[in-house]
């Protein structure tokens, strides 16, 4: 049986190769504990003559009071040293971590759909693949426009339709506008921005045959030119900044009439066309051309079966790449990077 | 289009106080767009941007009209001055000239022949105005035609009469097999939509509203001239300029349609300009074909609707002097009804009300309309684009933060493409009139492409991890392709990656219970290494390796694992929430089970027949794979009581039996 000046000293020397709370916690238990070292002395207890026992009922308080301080005190020693010694680079990096990327074009999809959808714009999908009825017929565009020409857009090797006539890859999102119209069954009001992928016969350092649009129409009783000025500059505001100002100019489209240009005022001029004195180097006017837009034509509302004469609408059609080259002040020498698959252009966003 | 003329060119028609600066802020915000103004020793030139449906301001006078219009709007005084060409004094039958056109290809022509030209150089305003605006002055008579044509923006054309021989011009369709060598040098195949005038003797002698021709050019020696105005059919000429890639600044006027009326006058100014400049005379009658003379007119707008969409109200006598100004003659006024007679020069572009509309509202000013938000409405959207388009985003980004990088490509690809992998590009949506060999066909799977990604980009980088979502089309008889929108997964790392990321992406969607049928018929991948995976009976993603045929034949450099899920199905059997289960208080206990795996059984089977004869399994999980020896871990639980280790054992003997 160990007597309890041994367990002192051994205690001790415990005690002092402490150097953490943990293993102070440990050898708490490991003397004080229901099991532990003293208890288990203290049951010995009863082998001993009584003569003994007060003696060693004693020592054994005293013990107690002594392992329960100084792991008291050691507690407190430790708690007060620093965290740690050793030298540590916090510099380095940690852990790596994948990092991925998504399509410079994907971020700013999700923007403009929520920023539409804010007031209270849907976004649907239609045909990439379309008939000319719906890309040109339906849009006021008769045989013969200039669009339809075969140099700027693509046609497809495949019979006729009767009723349709030819099948193209649209050349712009507005092929959805009479589809929309027709979905609602010609029943205003409409709500709607359409994103997708638009396709023409450019194939250039400013042009892919590939890229996107984002459309916006609005058709309901008592809609005019203030609203469109109004719901293009609430985009804007939202999407390139609160100080950003919209001014429409006269256009033609064949769809839209009256037909603007929109334009944005210069983030770096804000409209002045003069940074310190000298011509801004960035828009060189002030404004720079954001979008085509106008009031939806008689004719396309018609062939929605739409009643002009009830109902009137704007129309909007944007290009997102050139949205977002504009807002990050991205300049790209040559656009066809955009779908070249380039890891190097990739990984940047 | 742009054009370009001179502000003291423009005075000459334009009587105003409006500077230079102003004349482009104003017709910018209300016609056509200024979109510069360089100063130029003492003139300006005006660099102006002419949409395609108002090829009547593509000349000086068009402006001098925009402008008058738009400056008194805006306080600015400006009076459009009374230029009155006149017209020839006397025909002469001293030489003769005749035309046909029998089949009225053209809208109208006129001609005349002058002789005792004198060629020489122009006078100084002439050749200055004509190099400010970009054109090269050669000689007196080449000039005024593009003198001509710049101030009141209607192509002209001089030929040598004495080249033409017959003094006849007679205007038809070419024949197949017909050429014609341009006043550039150049031979041109011809067929039969191009219009064409020959000298009667089969000889051509002109491409009408396109380019003249070699042999009836005007030339040093040139003393007589057939000045020759043709109004032509818009769609002829831009077919035959574009199919033969004669894009001069005649046929880009004339494929905009350029007013009839104006032909006369063009041919009077040439004429002035002719005796003036080169001492010529009349020496022939006068020809005026006019097979389609511009109908008169008239357009109504109520004031009504002028307000419904403009959206602020109109004052009647603004509205009438705007449209007056503009050239519109006011006819009456019945009941808030305007009606207006419209200019020849605008009888292409305007035709209903709301044409009237844009010109009321550009002039009033779309900077002084107010801005404002529509009504709000509730419209529904279709859930199964919402599904799509928050699904698609939910991935995209998953797979981003696994360290995937997206990418998009074009949706058409090459036959040659489509061979390489041994199908056949008949089954493929084909564009008639591609760009480029290398954007033929439309795209049936994205796995193509993204293999192409990994291929394009060796040598860049070790490992490569791509993803896309786009639409394939898969085409069917008579009617639009099916398209539907697919996610690609291409990586050169390795299966258990690939696999790695299939599993996170149903974990991250909530999938439940997905099935894995190994196949062998998808002939992209390696027979031996490929699956489909079910959610029901719903196939969601084919997997696997690129077939080792492929990876040679693309000379890829290490293999390439591939996977592409259908997006729909897969949204589909994605939950939004995860199914919860409640904590389970009591414990659990974990066995560890090795078994030889001999091909004839796999680790999905093993855990579908575990948990069918076990009710105390919870999760199985892998623990190691050591050559054929797959080692298990098992965690066994009830959620009614603590359980015993006998009683875990008894259950992992269960599941031995059955697998074995």
């Amino acid at each position: 049986m160990q007597n309890p000046s041994e367990i002192k000293k051994e205690f001790q020397n415990e005690l002092d190769s402490i150097h953490s709370l943990n293993t102070l916690e440990e050898c708490a238990v490991k003397y004080l504990g229901r099991n532990g070292i003293v208890n288990k002395l203290l049951q010995s207890m009863k082998e001993l003559p009584i003569e003994k026992k007060k003696e060693f009922g004693r020592e054994m308080n005293e013990l107690k009071s002594l392992i329960h301080q100084s792991i008291e005190v050691k507690k407190d020693e430790l708690a007060k040293k620093n965290d740690t010694e050793e030298y540590v680079d916090i510099t380095l990096p940690g852990k790596t971590y994948p990092k991925g990327s998504l399509h410079m074009i994907t971020p700013a999809i999700e923007e403009i759909s929520k920023i539409f959808e804010k007031i209270g714009f849907i976004r649907v999908s239609y045909p990439e693949v379309e008939w000319e009825h719906y890309a040109f017929e339906t849009l006021n565009m008769p045989k013969g426009h200039p669009a339809r020409d075969d140099f700027e857009t693509f046609y497809f090797d495949v019979p006729e339709h009767k009723k349709y006539a030819k099948m193209v890859l649209s050349p712009h999102t507005s092929s959805g506008q009479v589809r929309e119209m027709l979905r609602l069954g010609g029943k205003p009001p409409i709500r709607m921005i359409n994103i997708a992928k638009c396709y023409r016969l450019n194939w250039d350092t400013t042009h892919t045959p590939m890229f996107h649009q984002f459309e916006g129409l609005c058709v309901d009783k008592g809609i005019n030119i203030t609203h469109l000025k109004g719901t293009i500059s609430y985009f804007a505001k939202e999407f390139f900044g609160e100080n950003r100002e919209i001014r429409l100019r006269p256009h033609h489209f064949q769809f839209t009439e009256p037909s603007f240009e929109v334009d944005v005022s210069c983030g770096v001029c804000l409209g002045k066309g003069v940074v310190n004195g000298t011509k801004c180097r960035v828009c060189k006017s002030g404004w720079m051309e954001l979008a085509g837009s106008g009031m939806v034509h008689p004719n396309v509302l018609r062939a929605g079966g739409i009643d002009p004469d009830v109902y009137t609408g704007w129309a909007f059609g944007f290009g997102p790449e050139r949205c977002t080259m504009m807002k990050e002040g991205l300049k790209l020498n040559d656009m066809r990077v955009m779908y070249g698959g380039d890891i190097r252009f990739l990984e940047q966003f | 289009m742009n054009i370009k003329i001179t502000h003291n060119w423009l005075k000459e028609y334009l009587e105003t106080d409006a500077t230079p600066d102003q004349i482009q802020k104003y017709l910018s915000l209300c016609g056509p767009s200024v979109e510069s103004v360089i100063k130029n020793k003492d003139d300006y030139i005006y660099d102006i941007e002419v949409t395609s449906n108002r090829i009547d301001t593509a000349s000086v006078v068009g402006i001098a009209r925009e402008a008058f219009a738009i400056l008194n709007q805006y306080g600015i005084k400006a009076q459009l001055k009374n230029v009155i060409v006149p017209e020839p004094k006397n025909d002469s039958d001293r030489l003769s000239l005749s035309i046909s056109d029998t089949k009225k290809l053209c809208n109208r022509v006129v001609s005349v022949v002058m002789d005792n030209v004198h060629i020489k150089d122009s006078p100084k305003y002439i050749k200055d105005r004509l190099e400010s605006v970009g054109i090269r002055s050669l000689n007196n008579i080449i000039d005024i035609t593009n003198y001509v044509m710049i101030e009141y923006g209607h192509p002209t054309h001089v030929m040598d009469y004495d080249r033409i021989k017959t003094g006849k011009l007679i205007i038809r369709n070419a024949e197949k097999g017909e050429s014609a060598i341009t006043l550039d040098g150049k031979k041109h195949q011809l067929s039969k939509q191009d219009v064409i005038a020959d000298d009667g003797t089969g000889r051509i002698v002109d491409l009408l509203g396109i380019m003249g021709t070699e042999n009836s050019v005007v030339t040093t020696q040139t003393k007589r001239v057939v000045l020759f105005i043709e109004s032509n059919n818009p769609h002829i000429i831009r077919h035959t300029s574009m199919k033969l890639g004669i894009r001069t600044v005649a046929a880009i006027y004339d494929e905009k349609q350029v007013d009839s009326e104006l032909a006369k006058v063009a041919l009077n100014r040439l004429i002035q300009l002719f005796e003036e400049l080169a001492e010529a005379k009349i020496a022939s009658k006068s020809i005026d074909i006019y097979n389609r003379p511009t109908q008169k007119k008239s357009v109504s707008i109520s004031m009504g609707d002028l307000d419904r969409i403009i959206g602020v109200p109109m004052k009647k006598d603004e509205v009438v002097t705007i449209l007056k100004n503009l050239g519109f003659n006011f006819i009456s006024d019945k009941n808030n009804l305007l009606t207006f007679s419209i200019p020849s020069f605008r009888s292409h572009d305007i035709s209903i009300k709301e044409d009237l509309v844009e010109e009321v509202a550009r002039i009033y000013g779309y900077h002084h309309l107010p801005s404002a938000l529509q009504p709000m409405v509730y419209i529904k959207q279709p859930k199964e684009s919402e599904l799509i388009f928050s699904g698609q985003s939910k991935i995209k980004y998953f797979l981003k933060h696994l360290g995937l990088h997206e990418v998009m490509n074009y949706s058409m690809i090459s036959k040659e493409m489509i061979e390489s992998y041994d199908f056949d590009p008949k089954e493929y949506l084909r564009l008639s009139n591609t760009i480029s060999e290398e954007i033929e066909y439309m795209r049936r799977t994205l796995l193509y492409s993204l293999v192409k990604n990994i291929k394009d980009n060796e040598g860049k980088k070790e490992e490569f991890r791509f993803f896309e979502i786009a639409k394939t089309y898969l085409s069917r008889e008579n009617e639009l392709p099916d398209e539907t929108f697919k996610l690609g997964i291409a990586v050169n790392t390795s299966f258990s990656d690939l696999k790695g990321i299939l599993d996170a992406l149903f974990k991250e969607l909530n999938i439940e219970s997905i099935k894995t049928k190994i196949t062998e018929e998808h002939t992209i991948l390696n027979k031996k290494l490929q699956g489909e995976i079910y959610v029901g009976n719903h196939l969601i993603c084919v997997f696997g390796q690129l077939n080792k045929k492929y990876e040679f034949k693309q000379q890829l450099t290490k293999p390439v694992y591939l996977a592409q899920l259908g997006l729909e199905a897969l949204l589909k059997s994605a939950r939004q929430f995860p199914r919860y289960r409640p904590i389970n208080q009591f414990a659990t206990v974990k066995l560890d089970f090795t078994i030889e795996m001999d091909g004839k059984t796999n680790f999905e089977e093993i855990k579908i027949k575990a948990f069918k004869v076990s009710s105390l399994l919870e999760n199985v999980e892998v623990v190691s794979i050591y050559k054929n020896r797959l080692s298990l871990r098992f965690y066994f639980s009830s959620s009614e009581k603590n359980i015993t280790e006998d009683e875990a054992k008894k259950d992992l003997k269960k599941i031995s039996d059955s697998v074995s």
